[in-house]
Order: C-alpha cells, then sequence, then structure tokens
C-alpha cells in the first residue's frame, strides 16, 4: 500500500504545484520537466534497465513530435478532426513505429555495436531532416497551433497552465505504464538479459527479442515526450532530433542515477532547472553542466539518486543526527571552495572591467581580485581536506551494522 | 527411441579437430557421466548440445528431432536445460529474480508485458518452493552476485532445473568445492534430478561412480568407451588413456 499512497502523493504534487508557484516562468519550467522526465525515463528502458547504451534516442523524440506537429496542421486544416488532448498518443504511436524498423536490425547486439549503430542513425536522421524540407521543414523547422480541433470540455489549451495540465496528465500516464512495464515478464527479463545475455538464452528468451521490445517501448515513451513537446512549443526543428538533444537526455539519466526508477526522474528535474535558471545568470552554465556530468561520472556512479540511497542504512539505523555536524563542517568551506573556483572561472569570462560577484566588486583587470580568490579557495580546499577525516569516521560509525547476521531485514 | 542421440558429429576451430566422429545415445531416465582429461572435449561438447557451438558436422536429435541448428533459447523451450562450468547467475539480481526468471518460460509468459510478476501466485510459490529445495530460501532477498561460491553452484543448478526441462545437462557440478560441500551438493543433485534424464561432465572419480548408471569417455575428442560403471572400471583402453593417471578411481 506505500507504492499507492507514493503515487496518490505525486498525482497531489503535480495538482498542486503550478498554485504554488504561479509565474508565468515556473509554469513553463514545470511543462519542460514533464517532458524531460518521461524522455530521460525511455532513455533508462534502453540504458539502465535494458543495458543499451543509445547515442540517438532523440530520434523517437523528434520523429514523434515532428509526426504529432503534423497531425495538429491536419486538425487545423481540417483534414483530421480529433482532439489535441490526444496529440501526445500520435507522438508515441510513430516513435513506436521508428522504433519498432530501427530496433528491428539494431537489438541484435547490446555493447559497442548497439552504441554504434544507435549513433549511425541518429546523425542519418538528423542530417536527412535538413534535406527532407517538406515533412522537417529545414532549418526553420516545422511549426502548428494547438488551439484548433474540438475544444476538450471547453478548454482550446490557449493558456499555459491548460498546457500544463495536459503534459503534466500524459506524464503521469507514462511514468505509470514505464514503472509497471519493470514489474512484468519482459521488463524483469530485460534486466536478466542485461546483466548476462548468455543465461538468458539458456532459459528459453533470446536476448535479441527481450532487447527489442525494451527498445520498442522506449521508442514509444521517447514519442509520446515529443509530442507532449509539440502541444507545448507548437514547434519542432531539426535540434529535436539531433545529437546534442540525444546526449542531454544520457545526461539526464546518468546524472540522476541508472540504477533507480527515479533516477532519471531527478536527473530530468535538476537538469531542466540547471538549463532554465543557471542560464539566465551565466553563459557558462554548460561548462557547470560538463563539471557536473564528470563529477557524476568520477564518485557517483549511481548518480544523484544513489548518493541519497546511500544514507538508507544509516536512517534505518536511526544514526543521521551523527552525520550532520560532519557534513555541516564539511560543506562550509566545501561551498566557499565552489564559489570561489565559479568566482575565478566567471571572472575570466568577464569583458568589463568591472565584475560584481555576490556583491563584491571584483577587477578581472587587476592582480588583487585574482591573489583574493585564489587565496580564499585554497584556503577553502585546505580546510575541506582537514575535515574528510572526521566525516569518513562518522560516516563508518553511522553505518557499522550491530553484531548480527547480515541480512536480517528482509528487503531487496 | 534415444532422447538424445549424436549422430557422428564433429566440431572443429580452424583447423584444429576438437571433437571427432562422437556417436552416442543417451536413453530416457539415464544419469549418464561424460569423463576424460582435460582437453578432452566435455565441454565443447555440452557447448554443441546445448547449441552454444554448432556442429562442424554430424548431428543431434533431442527426442527424434534434429537441434543442431538451433539457438539456445529454442534448445531450452524443448526441454533440455544445462548448468555452467563457470558459475553463470543475474549477479545484481536477487536470488529469488534469478529462480523467478528462470521459471518464466516454461511457465509460459513468454514476453509479456501485461502480467504483473508479484500477482502471479503460481509462479511466485514456485520459485519459493524451488528456493526451498536447493536450500536457498533463507537468503532469497539479497543479490546473488553476494552469495558463497556454494551457494552460488547450488544457485547454478536451481537455474537449470527450474523451467522443468526433461534433460538436464551439468557441467562440473562440484568443481571448487571442498569435500563436505560436494558431499551435499551430490546429495542436492539428486534430488532434484530425480525423475529426469541427467548428463554431467565431472572429474571426481567418486562422484561420478557413485551418481552415474552408465559413463562414456572422451579423449582426444573421441569416445573410448561408454558402458556401465563396472565395465568401464575393467576396460583396460580406459585405464591406460586415463584412470592409470587417478590411482583412487
Amino acid at each position: 500500500m506505500g507504492k499507492l499512497t507514493i503515487w496518490i502523493v505525486f498525482a497531489v504534487v503535480l495538482l498542486v504545484l503550478p498554485q504554488i508557484f504561479d509565474s508565468v516562468l515556473s509554469l513553463s519550467i514545470f511543462t519542460q520537466m514533464t517532458i524531460a522526465i518521461v524522455f530521460a525515463l525511455s532513455y533508462n528502458m534502453l540504458l539502465g534497465q535494458g543495458g543499451m547504451l543509445s547515442f540517438g534516442h532523440a530520434v523517437y523524440f523528434g520523429l514523434g513530435g515532428f509526426l504529432a506537429v503534423h497531425a495538429m496542421m491536419m486538425i487545423e486544416f481540417e483534414t483530421l478532426s480529433f482532439s489535441i488532448t490526444l496529440i501526445p498518443l500520435v507522438g508515441g504511436v510513430f516513435g513506436l513505429l521508428a522504433a519498432l524498423f530501427i530496433g528491428s536490425f539494431s537489438t541484435h547486439k547490446a555493447g559497442t555495436v548497439f552504441a554504434m549503430i544507435s549513433l549511425g542513425i541518429g546523425e542519418l536522421v538528423a542530417a536527412s531532416s535538413l534535406i527532407l524540407v517538406s515533412f522537417f521543414g529545414g532549418e526553420a523547422g516545422v511549426s502548428g497551433d494547438r488551439t484548433y480541433g474540438p475544444p476538450f470540455f471547453g478548454i482550446d489549451f490557449a493558456q499555459d497552465d491548460h498546457v500544463y495540465y495536459l503534459a503534466a496528465a500524459w506524464m503521469f500516464f507514462a511514468v505509470l505504464c514505464m514503472y509497471l512495464f519493470t514489474q512484468t515478464p519482459a521488463g524483469r527479463m530485460a534486466n536478466a538479459v542485461r546483466d548476462n545475455p548468455e543465461r538468458a538464452e539458456f532459459m528459453g528468451y533470446s536476448a535479441r527479442r527481450v532487447r527489442f521490445i525494451s527498445f520498442a517501448m522506449a521508442g514509444f515513451f521517447a514519442g509520446i515526450a515529443g509530442g507532449i513537446f509539440a502541444v507545448n512549443y507548437e514547434i519542432l526543428t531539426e535540434e529535436n532530433l539531433n545529437a546534442a538533444t540525444s546526449g542531454r537526455v544520457l545526461l539526464m539519466a546518468y546524472i540522476g542515477g541508472l540504477g533507480f526508477f527515479i533516477g532519471p526522474i531527478v536527473g530530468a528535474v535538476v537538469l531542466t532547472l540547471i538549463n532554465s535558471l543557471l542560464s539566465n545568470y551565466t553563459d557558462l552554465w554548460m561548462l557547470y553542466l560538463g563539471i557536473l556530468f564528470l563529477l557524476t561520472v568520477m564518485f557517483l556512479p549511481r548518480g544523484l539518486t544513489g548518493l541519497l540511497m546511500m544514507h538508507r542504512v544509516a536512517w534505518q539505523l536511526g544514526r543521521m543526527r551523527l552525520l550532520l555536524l560532519p557534513y555541516t563542517l564539511t560543506a562550509i568551506p566545501g561551498a566557499v571552495f565552489i564559489l570561489g573556483m565559479i568566482a575565478m572561472i566567471e571572472m575570466s569570462h568577464a569583458e568589463d572591467a568591472e565584475f560584481v560577484y555576490l556583491g563584491l566588486a571584483l577587477a578581472p583587470a587587476g592582480y588583487g581580485s585574482w591573489a583574493l580568490l585564489l587565496g580564499v579557495t585554497a584556503v577553502a580546499f585546505f580546510v575541506l581536506r582537514r575535515t574528510l577525516p572526521r566525516l569518513r569516521e562518522a560516516w563508518s560509525q553511522a553505518n557499522t551494522l550491530p553484531r548480527q547476521p547480515r541480512h536480517e531485514d528482509g528487503h531487496p | 527411441m534415444s532422447l538424445l542421440q549424436l549422430q557422428n558429429v564433429c566440431k572443429s576451430f580452424g583447423p584444429t579437430q576438437i571433437i571427432r566422429d562422437v556417436s552416442l545415445n543417451i536413453e530416457q531416465g539415464e544419469k549418464h557421466a561424460i569423463i576424460g582429461p582435460n582437453g578432452a572435449g566435455k565441454s565443447t561438447l555440452f557447448h554443441l548440445i546445448s547449441g552454444r557451438y554448432k556442429v562442424s558436422s554430424g548431428g543431434i536429435l533431442f527426442k527424434g528431432a534434429p537441434i543442431h541448428n538451433l539457438e539456445p533459447f529454442q534448445i531450452t523451450r524443448r526441454g533440455l536445460a544445462r548448468s555452467f562450468q563457470v558459475t553463470n547467475i543475474f549477479p545484481l539480481l536477487s536470488v529469488f529474480e534469478n529462480i523467478r526468471c528462470a521459471l518464466l518460460w516454461s511457465m509460459g509468459y513468454k514476453y509479456s508485458f501485461w502480467h504483473f510478476l508479484s500477482r502471479q501466485t503460481a509462479l511466485n510459490e514456485r520459485a519459493e518452493a524451488l528456493l526451498e529445495e536447493i536450500g536457498l530460501f533463507e537468503r532469497r532477498n539479497i543479490p546473488a552476485g553476494e552469495l558463497a561460491y556454494a551457494e552460488q553452484r547450488a544457485l547454478e543448478l536451481g537455474i537449470a532445473i527450474a523451467s522443468g526441462a526433461e534433460m538436464i545437462l551439468l557441467d562440473e557440478p562440484v568443481a571448487g568445492m571442498s569435500h563436505s560441500e560436494a558431499k551435499n551438493a551430490v546429495a542436492l543433485i539428486r534430488k532434484v534430478t530425480e525423475g529426469r534424464t541427467l548428463v554431467m561432465v565431472e572429474h571426481d572419480m567418486n562422484i561420478v561412480f557413485d551418481v552415474a548408471d552408465r559413463i562414456t569417455v572422451l579423449v582426444y575428442g573421441e569416445v573410448i568407451a561408454s558402458d556401465v560403471p563396472e565395465k568401464i572400471r575393467g576396460n583396460p583402453r580406459v585405464q591406460e588413456a586415463y584412470l592409470g593417471e587417478t590411482p583412487h578411481a
């Protein structure tokens, strides 16, 4: 029953969020998040659950999105007549069809072969999208209008909050379906094939068929994400199916954590925030995103969610308070260190003679500011290192099980 | 008709002949051991039967139908299951999930994405019963990769028998075990292969002569003898080629 509660809370949060944060910006960010969440979770069906590293997942997002825009245009010109609320499904169906076709040969093997084919297909589709102008609209892309078609209980989706609720409803549906998929024989065998394809074959399963099913599902949900995108932005361009978009979804899933169902959700939320908020403050936000990705790969192989989950044992033993003081002691010099590094990066990028950072007027041209920042950062780094042994000790204390046989709790 | 028939099976890797013209019949219900010195091709023979390798020439018939051109999953579906010499499990999945996955195909779930595993009472009960049988019930919730070696071998055996296959191939099921672990493992093998046909490759002669109804001796890819244990013991060619090297046999 705990699971049901989580889903209800999830639905309530989706309903209430735009009431609490009701600015135009936050609404736009929430809608972007719903798209990113569906897209990142669909990607994780490949990488996290199926062991298939794809560099071309944007193909299914983009193709679904383009078809969705074309469907919107058909509604506008009254070739078709159905509610705009079904547009994401159009995207999903075409994402599925594309994945059925491409997956029929790309899922023969996992590993490097699969990764290379996905890269090739991604480049191929992105390149042809610029050439096939009649369908993809060239550099300008194709655009539609979501306000046509039969209104949905009187709603014509001219307002942004209506679009948000439509996107959130589709997202909830897609997340639920993707979660339920992990609980089925095909979903579980995807994990088995990821871990040991050979043994799966000796249990009666064709590893290729298992991968193909996951691949088709991932294409379907990526297409749904593309369809929501089409409704929200009313335009699709080559950018939506090229390698940069494929790379971004990989980053979302990885930074969030591949090994957990909610990992990609966390990643999608964090990256959307970085993308839409941090970019207001600095031109260099992509650099910080890259650094975050590198640090995740190097130090948090299980992603941000893995970092949270690491604390499960301490939490269950009721020892979180042991960590509170050491964490605070490490966080203070850590924050100073990070802010110092950022200040230096930003200052080297600044063009004006004066550069204001956290209320501090710095002079990029003079030596004084540099010396100050360098000094503060170096001291912070030194202090940070001094706090680490204490944190380590507290960590091992908080995580030592009382003396009894291991694995008594009975939780998987 | 024999359950499994090998007809003039040959296997070469490049110019090297590993299996030379092996013909062998294994009857329903038989407990059959394949022995031979290192490099005799015992494991290769298993890989040929189970479809991991393709034969260079010759044929393999299971229940009268040729299987030598089939993929491993197709052979498994026909009721021929195997275990591996090197433990071959799903290390990240729980012990329970390992067994449950092994049951899925034979219980007809195929590639279903419309059944929820937690609701499949018969499936889950059978997985638990099997875990009891192989003595891993208490350990069912931990990742299989964290099991002790002998436990992993028991799980390996459990996965092989889960499908309810009529014929089980076991590749060195007790290799690397201590004496007492091996004893327990043999008792377990006897229990779980009751009423089924068993073919095993094994180095430990005590176990071979203890378990097997019939023994085939493979030397340099050729069958030099295939008979009941007493006759094998007395066979001069076998003694010369193989048993002579192991005085305790």
